[in-house]
């Protein structure tokens, strides 16, 4: 087990350097630099602006200057927003998204998981198609188009919550259904048609044999085994959640770090385009590291070695 | 409904956002609807603003017991909000409010002292001396004294803090530039301060306009110690933020909200009403419009384009500002067939530019036949008062374009080679090069590609001369005609646009050596008539500014530059 687990560690910092050394790559050869701006700026200021973030150096001091930034968790200084360091985005941003995401993780999960059960044990009937149509909805509608509706209808039309930010508890509802809408339908359907899956085992019509109450037979035997498809697919969703949404917090003007994903890239930002990178990688690897540990819980017959 | 629908085109361009892998929203700006950086306020803005704007922008003089607190909303984060470093626009709010140099615009645009009291320039126009105002302190308290300047300026002059408009310097000061480039101390540079109230100012040669140039960020001064002890960060936050304007900050979190409140320790702290406002960062031009609409903010910077009709047409809060820009597209000079005078003309003769301003621009805008935008006033007169419109007029001119396509060797569009047309992506700059694409089809049959790439990308193609026609823009840093002049100087190296006149330099040259304003006007538009004759470019219009703000906030000001200052603001319930 301690090998396996020395093993994952390993296998994660060969990945995370893969990760770094293909995005330094590719970042470097889209066209335009950091330093195209609003206005054209004199040669003079561009070449020291290259001189004191050192886009001068070579490519390869560039990058092991940067891993060396690294190792002691510096993500260095970012190109576009003077003063400010790429672990300021991080430790600025990440608290609020990832509280955001906390909130919405819990509210995806209250959802889903009774809607999926709902949906398998009414298997045909009006519940199931009920449910089935809400999460088709969900799955099919992007979320800007769901939080633009909820934003006009809610705050504008009803007046009854806040059009943006997350001053109150009030702001954090729509965030959160915008956020979630995707997920809960998505998981929804994958527990309806795992639990139906499980509910056609063996096990499950020898428990029914024995006598079991059906509420025992799905909460006891049924569920551990249909959760296990729903838990590995937490694993990135939880990554992406605490991770921020570019559009959900444009939309809703949230200060999360879920902007600089995409902006890092406009901008040629190339420390936070990094930074962000790393971040979520590594926090994705976590995750998926974590859902691993879990099946252990979940289904004593599987074992790492 | 229609707001529901306006809603609903917003959606798809975020999309449209998303699909082009997102372009800054800073981009987009530069062209259209922002106007660039720095100084200057209004007065050009009032004689051309609609009766509600006059109304609003003049300050009343009834005592008002309303709460003085504000909430606006702006639309994109600046690089930095460090005043000698940044030229950004969207810092502009913070800094039009935080910082004062010696010599602001004011109200009226017309140039006013602010830190400096009064000032001397001397016979030959190269010494400028300025007296500082007395007790004149920073917003902790501390006093600012010409050692300040002193301070600031040599700051500015090391190559590490990166100004990016060092050449406001760099281009007119005693060995600024050498002291830049490290060849001469910084006590060899034409700056002075022989006592505390006493800064001198010299330069290489004269420049009657170099006053108007002093309005601009980059020179107001900038506290040492702060600096010193917080480097690069210490505009990061408020307690650091040591300011001199008649604003401080005193909550600080770029991506969500900074509060200004009134900085007691301002020179003319006494003129000043409004005690709170608060920049809410609200990237998402749609929420912005609803909140304003659910009367959750006062006001917001940036008014979707969707909306513009529908505002425009019901509601009196929209305000609309002339820009001091001028929005045009590049044709490369330098490259066949665009390095024919006669090509260049038929494509200026076949636009028409108010089917664009109408129908693209909702009339958002004003014809443009030169690069130099109307806005600047001299004894009274607009600079661009009586000026030629070199053969062009607001609506397209076929059949003389024709005969000029002719001439060039190309009747009827036959063997004119199809041209590219690139711009950045954005959704209002697509619908105007799709607009120009149609009209050198119908008109000049010319068939026409068109391509576009993110700012970042194509504004480093255009800079390396790869484009034959290309959306570009001009914003004046500052209030003065001389402000657009480097556009097509050869020797510049920001002259992205293959052309180069001696006549045209020599001309510029002059005018900059000229003491007498009126002498001076006059060589810049001999200047503007020889570069007319070349057609070295497409111009198309002068963009206007729009924002959104409440009736009760009154007397803030907004500049042809995009000064956005709230000193003279106040609420009126």
């Amino acid at each position: 087990m301690y090998r396996y687990i020395l093993k994952r560690i390993v296998m994660t910092f060969l990945t995370l350097f893969i990760i770094i050394l293909l995005t330094f790559i590719f970042m470097h050869s889209v066209p335009g630099g950091p330093f195209t701006r609003e206005k054209e700026l004199p040669p003079k200021v561009v070449e020291a602006l290259n001189k004191k973030y050192h886009l001068d150096d070579p490519y390869p001091k560039q990058f092991f200057d940067y891993l060396k930034g690294l190792v002691q968790l510096d993500l260095g200084p970012s190109f576009k927003y003077i003063g400010k360091d790429v672990n300021d985005f991080i430790i600025d941003g990440f608290p609020v998204s990832a509280k955001l995401g906390l909130i919405t993780l819990v509210f995806i999960l209250l959802a889903a998981l009774p809607l999926g059960i709902l949906a398998a044990l009414k298997n045909g009937k009006w519940q199931d198609a009920f449910v089935m149509t809400l999460a088709t909805l969900g799955v099919t509608i992007p979320s800007f188009v769901i939080a633009t509706m909820l934003i006009y209808f809610f705050s504008y039309r009803l007046e009854l919550l806040p059009t943006f930010g997350l001053d109150s508890w009030k702001g954090y509802i729509l965030p959160v259904i915008a956020l979630g809408g995707y997920s809960i339908s998505f998981i929804a359907r994958l527990m309806r048609s795992s639990l139906l899956e499980v509910m056609k085992q063996d096990y499950i019509r020898t428990a029914r044999m024995k006598g079991q109450t059906e509420f025992k037979i799905v909460t006891y035997h049924a569920l551990r085994n249909a959760l296990i498809p729903v838990i590995t697919i937490l694993g990135p969703t939880v990554a992406g959640l605490l991770t921020g949404s570019f559009v959900i917090e444009k939309i809703f003007a949230i200060p999360g770090m879920g902007v600089h994903f995409v902006e890092s890239v406009a901008q040629r930002d190339y420390t936070a385009i990094m930074g962000m990178t790393i971040f979520y990688a590594t926090f994705l690897i976590v995750m998926i590291f974590v859902v691993d540990m879990f099946y252990l819980l979940i289904d004593p017959r599987i074992k790492y070695e | 409904m229609k707001k529901f629908l306006s809603l609903f085109i917003s959606l798809v361009l975020i999309t449209t956002l998303l699909a082009g892998c997102g372009p800054k929203q800073g981009t987009s700006q530069t062209e259209e609807d922002t106007p660039k950086s720095n100084t200057t306020e209004t007065t050009e803005a009032k004689e051309k603003t609609p009766e509600k704007e006059q109304t609003t922008q003049t300050p009343t003089t009834e005592t008002t017991t309303a709460e003085q607190k504000i909430i606006f909303a702006l639309h994109d984060v600046p690089d930095g909000i460090d005043p000698n470093v940044t030229n950004n626009s969207f810092a502009t709010p913070f800094l039009s409010n935080c910082f004062e140099g010696l010599v602001s615009i004011n109200e009226k645009n017309e140039l006013a002292p602010a830190l400096a009291e009064k000032w001397t320039i001397s016979e030959d126009g190269k010494t400028y001396t300025f007296t500082l105002r007395d007790n004149l302190k920073w917003s902790d308290g501390s006093p600012l004294t010409s050692a300040d300047f002193m301070y600031t300026m040599e700051r500015i002059l090391k190559p590490e803090t990166t100004c990016q408009n060092v050449t406001m310097l760099t281009d007119y000061v005693v060995n600024a530039l050498a002291c830049y480039e490290g060849k001469v101390p910084f006590d060899q540079v034409g700056f002075k301060a022989p006592d505390e109230k006493t800064f001198v100012i010299e330069l290489m040669d004269p420049a009657s306009f170099y006053i108007d140039i002093l309005s601009l960020f980059i020179y107001c001064p900038v506290q040492k110690a702060t600096v010193e002890a917080n480097g690069d960060k210490w505009t990061l936050s408020a307690d650091t933020y040591v300011v001199n304007g008649p604003f401080k900050i005193t909550k600080m979190n770029m991506n969500e909200a900074i509060v200004l409140t009134k900085n007691e320790h301002y020179w003319d702290a006494a003129n000043v009403t409004l005690e709170e406002i608060t920049f809410r960062m609200i990237k998402d031009q749609a929420t912005a419009l609803l909140a304003f609409d659910s009367k959750e903010i006062d006001g917001m910077r940036s008014v979707p384009m969707a909306d513009f009709a529908r505002l425009k047409a019901e509601s009196n809060d929209l305000h609309i500002v002339p820009s001091y820009a001028t929005s045009y597209y590049l044709l490369n000079n330098a490259q066949p067939p665009y390095d024919n005078v006669l090509v260049r003309k038929a494509l200026n003769l076949a636009v028409d530019r108010n089917s664009l301003i109408e129908n693209v621009l909702q009339g958002n805008a004003i014809p443009a036949y030169s690069l130099f935008a109307p806005g600047y006033i001299f004894n009274g007169k607009d600079f661009t008062e009586g000026r030629s419109n070199y053969g062009l007029s607001a609506n397209a001119n076929v059949e003389e374009a024709k005969k000029a396509l002719a001439e060039a060797g190309y009747p009827n569009g036959e063997g004119f080679p199809t041209m590219k047309l690139s711009y950045y992506t954005s959704p209002q700059v697509k619908l105007i090069a799709e607009a120009l694409a149609q009209m050198f089809k119908e008109n000049l049959n010319i068939n026409v590609e068109i391509t576009n790439s993110e700012w970042a990308v194509y504004y480093a193609e255009v800079q390396a001369g790869k484009y034959e026609v290309a959306a570009m823009g001009v914003g004046a840093d500052y209030l003065h005609p001389m402000s657009f002049a480097p556009v097509f100087i050869s020797t510049e190296p920001t002259n992205d646009t293959g052309y180069g006149s001696k006549f045209y330099d020599e001309k510029i040259i002059a005018a900059k050596k000229e003491l007498d304003p009126e002498k001076m006007l006059n060589l810049i538009r001999e200047a503007e008539d020889i570069l007319m004759e070349d057609y070295p470019f497409l111009p198309l219009y002068h963009r206007s500014s729009s924002l959104l703000m409440r009736d009760y906030v009154q007397g803030w000001t907004l500049s042809p530059t995009g000064n956005f200052c709230f000193k003279y603001a106040k609420v009126v319930k």
